[in-house]
């Protein structure tokens, strides 16, 4: 079999049951991270329809998702002003209650394709109004989620001179869970910071019942935070492809400090980011992050026999995959095969022996060779085709078989302290099988 | 490639309660901006074509129109070969085919899966951006068929010219045109039919097949759940078209009346007397006197031996009432199996019903139902009114439910067990029954302690 070599071309002429999501897709769920936004999706309404049902599914929660119904006729003769001015006050119209507080525009293949002057719509919306531009030709859900981030900060934050000592802001990238921006919150929040994250889905489809759910986003972060959001003294990007949205905050703000962490799993990257925080606050950590870092330390040495002794694949977004690659190998596991969604450069970095760009049917090549697959929901499926009995931990969208996704934690030292432990879990059931 | 004329003409069916009373060029589906839900054309053209699983269905356009939306549906499939219906093929153009054409990687991609997979046949599907920059599918297509002696069918249903419905339809045009007539059968039956619109969602038909084999009807082609490319071929030689809970397809069998004098009939699965009803439409719509009796022997059997099992279900159930918030049939349906296992359905919702359901929730629920046309708002009132004890809707009525503390089914979940047919009520049944002993419903409404007063 010719190894596949990472790089920004594709290998094949098509995909057979892909990973690779699209753009649009990452963009209206960074919407969905926004207090009172209204996601609108600039594109036939099927692009928007695929996507509610997608994340209903994933989270089983209802989804706040709009579309602006683009047919055939508008295609052509439209320039997308109709199109978008006729949703927002037909959207508005039929919903008096809805009281949308920003309207979060992503445009799709279609309407990039014929090219719509999305931007200059602004002046004829009422209400703040953010555009982005996501055409599911090129990019990912990764990129998608982070162009998002950046067209919020590049259009709605206030330039500025001056930083509150204490003001941190997080940009988490977008296969983080809800839990896990909430964790990073509340560790940033025990050194004393004023925490803010964008986009932060840690109220939004985190799993919480009340009323009225899925008619706006009800992200923990609002657009007048975000107008405020050059005063942090610090911005930490978590994931590489946050980095673009670190930068366009550095425009607003010379002042502000930047950190970036391609990821936030392992005792190595924690110990830098506590490390920073305790020098930014000049205090010592609270009792509970000290008391969690020594449980990892206990994890890595009660998990890595089995993992250390274990061969395995993982799939999904780069940032995904560069986190769970570190923490496994930091306690001695073999990462034989990364298959990545698309292409970052921070792929590059990784040490191991496969790397690309690729789909599914790649992946059933390499799946005798290893002993536990990290991937999505689609991959049960497959593994159940195969002979050997091969490990499976489910990451990654979309995942509609298990419950509770919203919830599943990865990161800092208690999440990597639980990945190892499921983990080395699942090996031993295979193990004992065999 | 698809034209106005087309859309126009599939808008406008004469056949569909939806279009039939309505001025000249007003149809079915007229999209407003930022009001359409749902899913599109090609949504709709891939649910209806999706089910062959004896051919691959290629996806021809960028990343959100397959990637999200493979391995969704439980369309089971009995094929014993590689069964595509579970896999996703997609071209997944990038910049490069938006600007210079995409009929180059469509191509290779052909040759790619028949190198591969070597399937029956390839569907490929367009999509808003490869139909808008005028990629030549039909051509492509066409030579690629001739290259491998495969069908190679081009569906044109690209997103932005409607609804799921019309996708349904131009999926139904495709098939027409391309496989309909294309090969005899290899013996036939005065008992031949074609199922048009059951995709054997959670194996829907495998509830009610066994009982067609038992009476001597045969399926000789499914559109198509189950169903096989070289079986469609030989549709044009079945005694009747019977249109299973789907209005969408109605054009093509109004289309296969005119060409190939096949007769049609509309019924539905769900519940003991509708899947009585429709069997007996069927064997009286093929005509022959011994296989309508040997249906009635057979149904007597059955219902009989249905109605033993049903008996603890009906004593549990026996003064439960019921309220219905779902869309489409599903109003009628759902309503008329409960009615079966001896709920009252006090109310359910025609928000997003045709005018035909309307008829048929109307007639089922009797005087006394009320048909919900703001459910939203109405079903709370109602459940008090009525002192309803269950709730079956989508998720988004949940809190209706724990705060009226009664019981509820998500309808709209994805189900992973059939409904449908006689087997299909002892499931919906056996689902009721933990539903009405749950007690969670009622445990969960209990207020935060720093809510007691």
């Amino acid at each position: 079999m010719e190894a596949i070599k990472l790089s920004k071309h594709e290998h094949k002429p098509l995909q057979i049951n892909p990973i690779k999501l699209s753009q649009p897709m990452g963009a209206a769920l960074a919407f969905m991270g926004v207090q009172n936004c209204l996601p609108l999706m600039h594109g036939s309404q099927g692009c928007a329809s695929y996507t509610k049902v997608f994340y209903t599914r994933h989270f089983n929660e209802p989804i706040a998702m709009y579309n602006t119904s683009v047919s055939d006729i508008t295609a052509v003769l439209d320039g997308g002003d109709y199109s978008i001015l006729m949703a927002i006050e037909n959207i508005t119209q039929k919903n008096p209650t809805l009281n949308p507080e920003l309207i979060g525009l992503c445009s799709t293949g279609l309407t990039e394709t014929k090219g719509d002057d999305i931007k200059s719509m602004a002046k004829d919306v009422e209400l703040p109004y953010c555009f982005v531009h996501t055409s599911d030709y090129e990019g990912g859900l990764e990129s998608g989620w982070a162009l998002t981030a950046k067209a919020l900060i590049e259009q709605h934050t206030k330039e500025v001179t001056e930083c509150r000592a204490n003001k941190i802001v997080l940009l988490p990238h977008v296969s983080m869970q809800p839990i896990e921006v909430e964790k990073i919150k509340d560790l940033c929040a025990g050194f004393g910071c004023e925490v803010l994250a964008l986009p932060d889905l840690s109220t939004s489809l985190d799993g919480y019942l009340s009323q009225g759910q899925g008619k706006l986003g009800a992200g923990a972060i609002g657009i007048t935070d975000i107008e405020n959001l050059a005063t942090s003294a610090c911005v930490v990007s978590i994931g590489a492809s946050m980095q673009i949205a670190a930068k366009a905050l550095l425009a607003k703000n010379e002042k502000i400090e930047h950190l970036h962490f391609d990821h936030l799993m392992g005792l190595d990257t924690n110990d830098k980011f506590v490390s920073f925080l305790m020098q930014m606050r000049q205090i010592d950590p609270p009792p509970f992050i000290k008391r969690w870092r020594g449980r990892l330390q206990d994890a890595m040495l009660d998990t890595h026999f089995l993992i250390g002794s274990s061969h395995f694949m993982v799939m999904g977004e780069p940032d995904m995959c560069v986190g769970i690659c570190a923490l496994l190998q930091s306690v001695g596991g073999s990462v034989d095969v990364v298959i990545s969604t698309v292409y970052s450069p921070v792929l590059e970095s990784l040490d191991v022996a496969n790397k690309f760009v690729g789909d599914l049917e790649d992946a059933q090549k390499y799946f005798k060779d290893v002993d536990l697959v990290i991937g999505n929901f689609h991959v049960e499926r497959l593994l159940h085709q195969e002979e050997k009995e091969i490990a499976l931990v489910l990451r990654g969208f979309p995942n509609y078989e298990e419950l509770g996704n919203a919830l599943k934690n990865d990161q800092l030292y208690e999440g990597s302290t639980y990945v190892l432990f499921e983990v080395a879990n699942k090996l031993r059931e295979i193990r004992h099988h065999s | 490639m698809v034209n106005r004329a087309k859309i126009k003409e599939l808008m406008n069916e004469s056949a569909c309660s939806h279009s039939k009373n309505k001025a000249k060029g007003d149809g079915c589906d007229k999209v407003k901006p930022g009001l359409a839900a749902g899913g599109c054309a090609f949504d709709g053209a891939q649910i209806s074509l999706f089910p062959y699983a004896d051919a691959v269905h290629l996806v021809h356009g960028p990343q959100t129109c397959l990637g999200a939306s493979w391995e969704t549906r439980e369309t089971l499939s009995s094929y014993s070969g590689c069964n595509h219906t579970a896999m996703g093929f997609t071209t997944g153009i990038t910049m490069n085919d938006v600007i210079f054409g995409g009929d180059k990687r469509l191509g290779d991609s052909l040759d790619y899966i028949v190198e591969h997979y070597a399937p029956e046949a390839i569907f490929v599907y367009s999509t808003c951006v490869t139909a808008m920059v005028g990629d030549d599918i039909d051509m492509t297509t066409s030579l690629a068929s001739k290259k491998h002696d495969i069908p190679i069918i081009p569906v044109h249903a690209p997103g932005f010219v409607g609804g799921k419905n019309l996708g349904s339809r131009l999926a139904g045009e495709a098939v027409l045109e391309h496989l309909i007539g294309t090969k005899e059968p290899s013996y036939s039956t005065p008992y031949d039919i074609n199922l048009i619109g059951d995709y054997n969602v959670t194996g829907d038909m495998w509830q009610y097949l066994p009982i067609f084999e038992e009476i001597g009807i045969r399926v000789l082609s499914s559109l198509s759940g189950d169903g096989r490319v070289s079986r469609i071929r030989t549709a044009h030689r079945a005694k009747l078209n019977v249109i299973v809970c789907a209005k969408s397809l109605i054009t093509l069998c109004r289309k296969m009346q005119e060409q190939y004098d096949i007769p049609w009939i509309s019924v539905s699965f769900y519940g003991k007397r509708d899947t009585s009803n429709a069997i007996m439409e069927i064997v009286k719509a093929l005509g022959d006197e011994t296989l309508i009796a040997k249906a009635r022997e057979v149904l007597a059997r059955q219902e009989e031996a249905l109605e033993a099992r049903l008996l603890p279900y009906k004593k549990l159930f026996a003064g439960k009432k019921a309220v219905l918030n779902t869309g489409g049939n599903k109003a009628w349906s759902i309503a008329s199996s409960l009615q079966d296992l001896g709920i009252e359905v006090v109310a359910t919702s025609i928000r997003k019903s045709t005018a035909d359901d309307i008829e048929k929730a109307k007639e089922y629920l009797g005087e006394g139902g009320v048909l919900m046309k703001a459910p939203a708002s109405e079903q709370a009132k109602i459940i008090d009114e009525t002192g309803a004890d269950i709730l079956l809707a989508g998720g988004r009525s949940l809190y209706t439910a724990i705060k009226k503390k009664i019981s509820f089914i998500d309808v709209n979940q994805e189900k992973k067990i059939s409904y449908g047919g006689y087997e299909g009520l002892l499931n919906l049944a056996q689902d009721l029954k933990y539903a009405f002993a749950n007690p969670v419903f009622k445990n969960v409404s209990a207020k935060a302690p720093w809510e007691v007063a």
